[in-house]
């Protein structure tokens, strides 16, 4: 029996409440990902290395491979046990509930300035190109056209959004779904950093929420499942544990507390990180400029 | 220059290995260019760009990994997906079902894949028998999508793979379920206790999602080819598949969907049954209850009758299960719309077992059922173009097929076919089915759409009503969507019936006059 340490609050309460039966959708080295039957979403069972996020429980192992779990695996959950197949069961008595809780946006961003000078500067150092990051060497011509394509398409809908023409905002949002490499598209991660800076408690976007629901709403065809989740659960501010800090950090007057928490997002993935980041930075700068509220 | 392209269903590898093997793949010698990324519009988008847009790349979807290779020539693409294979296969273990790679010949996948113990054929007939020889000469089960394969070839090659212990399913076998891998038609269903083997694709198909929405689950789902039990070839496979069913330990109940057999085959596998320590339902479209009863076996005259008598059978509890009673109330409600003059059901069926199982419940009810697919030569269509009383078309049958894909995938003819139907005033009905699942069109629904809107205008400019009943097949698994697929079949003013069995006897009992 594997113990869970932790868990969304939700996935928790869904656990102990009411019933979990699907199948597992895909397995990764240090996470699997289930199908839920009842409500259709994908939920995370991830190694202890993984920080908190929406939808995802934390278990006391430090890799699934040798599991032998594959996609399409049974899983139900009963008396606060979830079973995948007869492979694995996870009990969730001991696991500590944790809940996305995004901070306040300040009054006063004279900090938050600062602090972003110094994240761009420590991004165009170390953070991964290929993704929103253009990469300035070896680009094939593949990788060119994306590149030129998400800097167009971003630029456009940063203008937008500058301008305060939400409406019009949408559709750039929307072109960048599904766009770019990696299992998480670089489109993607970027509108989960932009997602998170506008749902700061304060931040001129966070009561436009029909701006996010007809992102999130297109996002359903456009991109992979596993990257929808993500995108679904930022678009009610449900971000994962990591981007709460590096967003703390940045509010914070503590380099140190920033570098360390920025490394920890730029780690995720490949250059999902880095393109979680930007974005963040983006929605940021947004925020400052546009002042006040919509 | 060639460009190659594969594409890996439902196929998730983690960034991080993504990026990496896109940098190696680049590097692989004679590889001017390669593209390794998920099937996503956008993603699409800057391939047609680059000026790299294929037909497969076009068809994949937002689950796919795409794997896109330009490279001097065919042999060096070739080797590029080799290399790219063996460092996927280094750096991830993909997840069940989604392996595959292309290679040009059999002996090369055999050697490159030692693990591999199935191979599916789709080449042409003419050259299918050849290649099927040399799988199963290699110790592969087969599965031939191939038609047009001489019944002399498929005799042969199923007595071979007899001899050998192997699975010979097909020629023109469009749907298995194997160690719980979805070949071809195939939906995605739980695993379950319950073995299917079926002489007929979308009777399976459906046979598997009725099982999985009753809260069953398959174990395996053997096809023959529509040949099978027919005299000359003698149902080795519809027998050996029973037969490895009944040995199987994790199968529990067997179902066997078939049209009737040739009676000299059809008393083999009642034969079978009765050695059978499994209860088998038999759903022979069309069959005898009592040779079937008298062999021991559990008859089932309609599909989701068959699924429910083998979810019961598997240990389901009745009382959980909602069986989806006819909505008498609606039937009713049409009736009352329709007016005397609209008395034909016109059944436009992409599946043939679907079309053969609507067609049969209008002949209990009506003696001018007319079909592309009648067995009765006097109810055969004349002319398939022209639609005679009641007439259910299968557009999977071969006149349709010649040099057009199936209509699972390319719903054209039909459409042309649905408005045709839908300006004759004696049409009260038009029935049809949209299959989901893996190999089909992503969005059927929405491919009929525009045609299910302007034929109900059309109708209501000529005040008349015009029922138009779809059914769906699939399971809330499958890729399409099978919510939205209902929704907009409701959106466009249509029916949804929840099953096949269903939206054949709705479609009979609203055109019945003076019940």
């Amino acid at each position: 029996m594997v113990s869970a340490r932790s868990g969304d609050v939700d996935f928790i309460q869904r656990v102990i409440h009411s019933k979990l039966s699907g199948f597992v959708h895909s397995t990764f080295k240090r996470t699997l990902n289930i199908q839920c039957l009842e409500d259709g979403e994908l939920y995370t069972i991830a190694c202890n290395e993984i920080d908190n996020g929406p939808n995802t429980l934390i278990v006391d192992l430090a890799s699934f491979e040798d599991m032998n779990i594959n996609a399409y695996d049974e899983v139900h959950s009963d008396n606060n046990i979830i079973s995948i197949g007869n492979k694995m069961s996870i009990t969730i008595d001991r696991a500590n509930s944790w809940e996305s809780i995004l901070p306040t946006y300040p009054a006063n961003t004279d900090v938050l300035k600062k602090n972003i000078k110094i994240m761009k500067q420590y991004i165009e150092i170390h953070g991964k190109s290929g993704g929103i990051k253009s990469k300035s060497v070896n680009e094939s011509p593949f990788e060119q056209e994306m590149s030129k394509m998400i800097q167009e398409r971003k630029g456009l809908l940063t203008d937008e959004l500058v301008k305060k023409q939400l409406h019009h905002a949408v559709p750039h949002a929307v072109s960048l779904l599904g766009l770019g490499p990696g299992l998480t598209p670089s489109g993607d991660d970027f509108l989960v950093g932009l997602f998170t800076s506008f749902h700061l408690k304060n931040s001129p976007f966070v009561n436009y929420q029909w701006f996010f629901e007809e992102i999130e709403r297109a996002a359903k065809t456009a991109t992979n499942e596993i990257s929808y989740i993500a995108i679904k659960k930022a678009s009610v501010g449900k971000i994962r544990e990591s981007i709460i800090a590096l967003v703390n950090g940045l509010l914070e007057e503590n380099e140190e507390h920033l570098i360390l928490s920025l490394k920890k997002v730029l780690n995720i993935g490949s250059s999902s990180g880095t393109d979680i980041a930007l974005g963040i930075l983006t929605g940021l700068e947004t925020n400052i400029k546009i002042g006040g509220t919509l | 220059m060639t460009v190659q392209v594969v594409v890996k269903a439902n196929t998730y590898i983690d960034s991080v290995s993504l990026m990496s093997l896109s940098t190696k793949a680049n590097q692989i010698e004679g590889v001017e260019q390669a593209i390794i990324a998920m099937g996503t519009e956008m993603n699409k988008e800057v391939i047609r760009n680059v000026g790299l847009m294929t037909q497969e790349v076009e068809e994949a979807r937002t689950s796919d990994l795409m794997i896109v290779v330009k490279a001097e020539n065919e042999e060096m693409c070739e080797s590029a997906f080799v290399g790219i294979e063996e460092l996927l296969t280094k750096k991830n273990k993909p997840s069940k079902g989604s392996s595959e790679v292309k290679y040009s010949t059999i002996k090369s996948a055999a050697e490159n894949i030692p693990d591999a113990n199935l191979a599916i054929i789709a080449v042409n007939g003419m050259y299918a028998p050849r290649e099927a020889r040399k799988a199963l000469e290699n110790n592969l089960h087969v599965m031939m999508f191939s038609d047009n394969v001489s019944i002399e070839d498929e005799i042969a090659l199923k007595q071979l793979a007899h001899e050998k212990g192997l699975l010979m399913m097909g020629p023109d076998c469009g749907t298995a379920i194997i160690g719980n891998v979805a070949l071809c038609f195939a939906n995605a269903v739980r695993k379950g206790n319950i073995g299917i083997v079926g002489a007929s694709g979308t009777g399976s198909q459906e046979l598997s999602v009725r099982i999985h929405e009753f809260g069953g689950g398959i174990t395996q789902l053997i096809g023959t080819g529509g040949r099978d039990l027919s005299e000359e070839v003698g149902g080795i496979m519809m027998l050996d598949g029973i037969k490895a069913l009944q040995e199987d330990e994790a199968t529990k109940v067997i179902v066997l969907v078939s049209k009737p057999p040739a009676p000299i085959v059809e008393e083999k596998v009642l034969a079978q049954i009765k050695k059978s320590a499994k209860p088998v339902v038999v759903w022979f479209v069309g069959g005898d209850e009592e040779k079937v009863t008298k062999a021991g076996g559990h008859f089932a005259k309609m599909s989701k009758e068959a699924a429910l008598k083998a979810v019961l059978l598997a240990g389901a509890d009745e009382s959980k299960i909602n069986k989806r009673a006819l909505n008498l109330p609606l039937v009713e409600e049409v009736r009352a719309k329709l007016k005397p003059e609209q008395k034909y059901i016109r059944g436009l069926f992409s599946g043939g077992t679907l079309c053969d199982e609507a067609m049969h419940i209008a002949m209990e009810k009506f003696d001018n059922v007319y079909s592309n697919i009648q067995r009765e030569p006097e109810f055969r269509l004349k002319d398939v173009k022209v639609s005679q009383d009641h007439t259910f078309i299968d557009f999977g049958d071969d006149q349709f097929t010649q040099g057009k894909p199936h209509p699972m995938i390319d719903p054209s003819t039909r459409i042309e076919r649905f408005i045709q139907e839908a300006k004759d005033p004696s049409v009260g009905v038009i029935v049809m089915d949209f299959v989901l699942g893996f190999g089909a069109h992503e969005d059927p629904v929405g491919a009929m759409l525009p045609a299910i809107i302007e034929a109900k205008q059309l109708a209501e400019d000529e005040g008349r009503h015009l029922e138009i009943i779809g059914y769906i097949l699939g399971t809330e698994l499958d890729s399409q969507n099978i919510e939205g697929q209902i929704n907009k079949l409701l959106a466009a003013g249509a029916t949804h019936a929840s099953s096949s069995q269903n939206a054949g006897l709705l479609a009979r009992e609203f055109v019945v006059k003076g019940e």
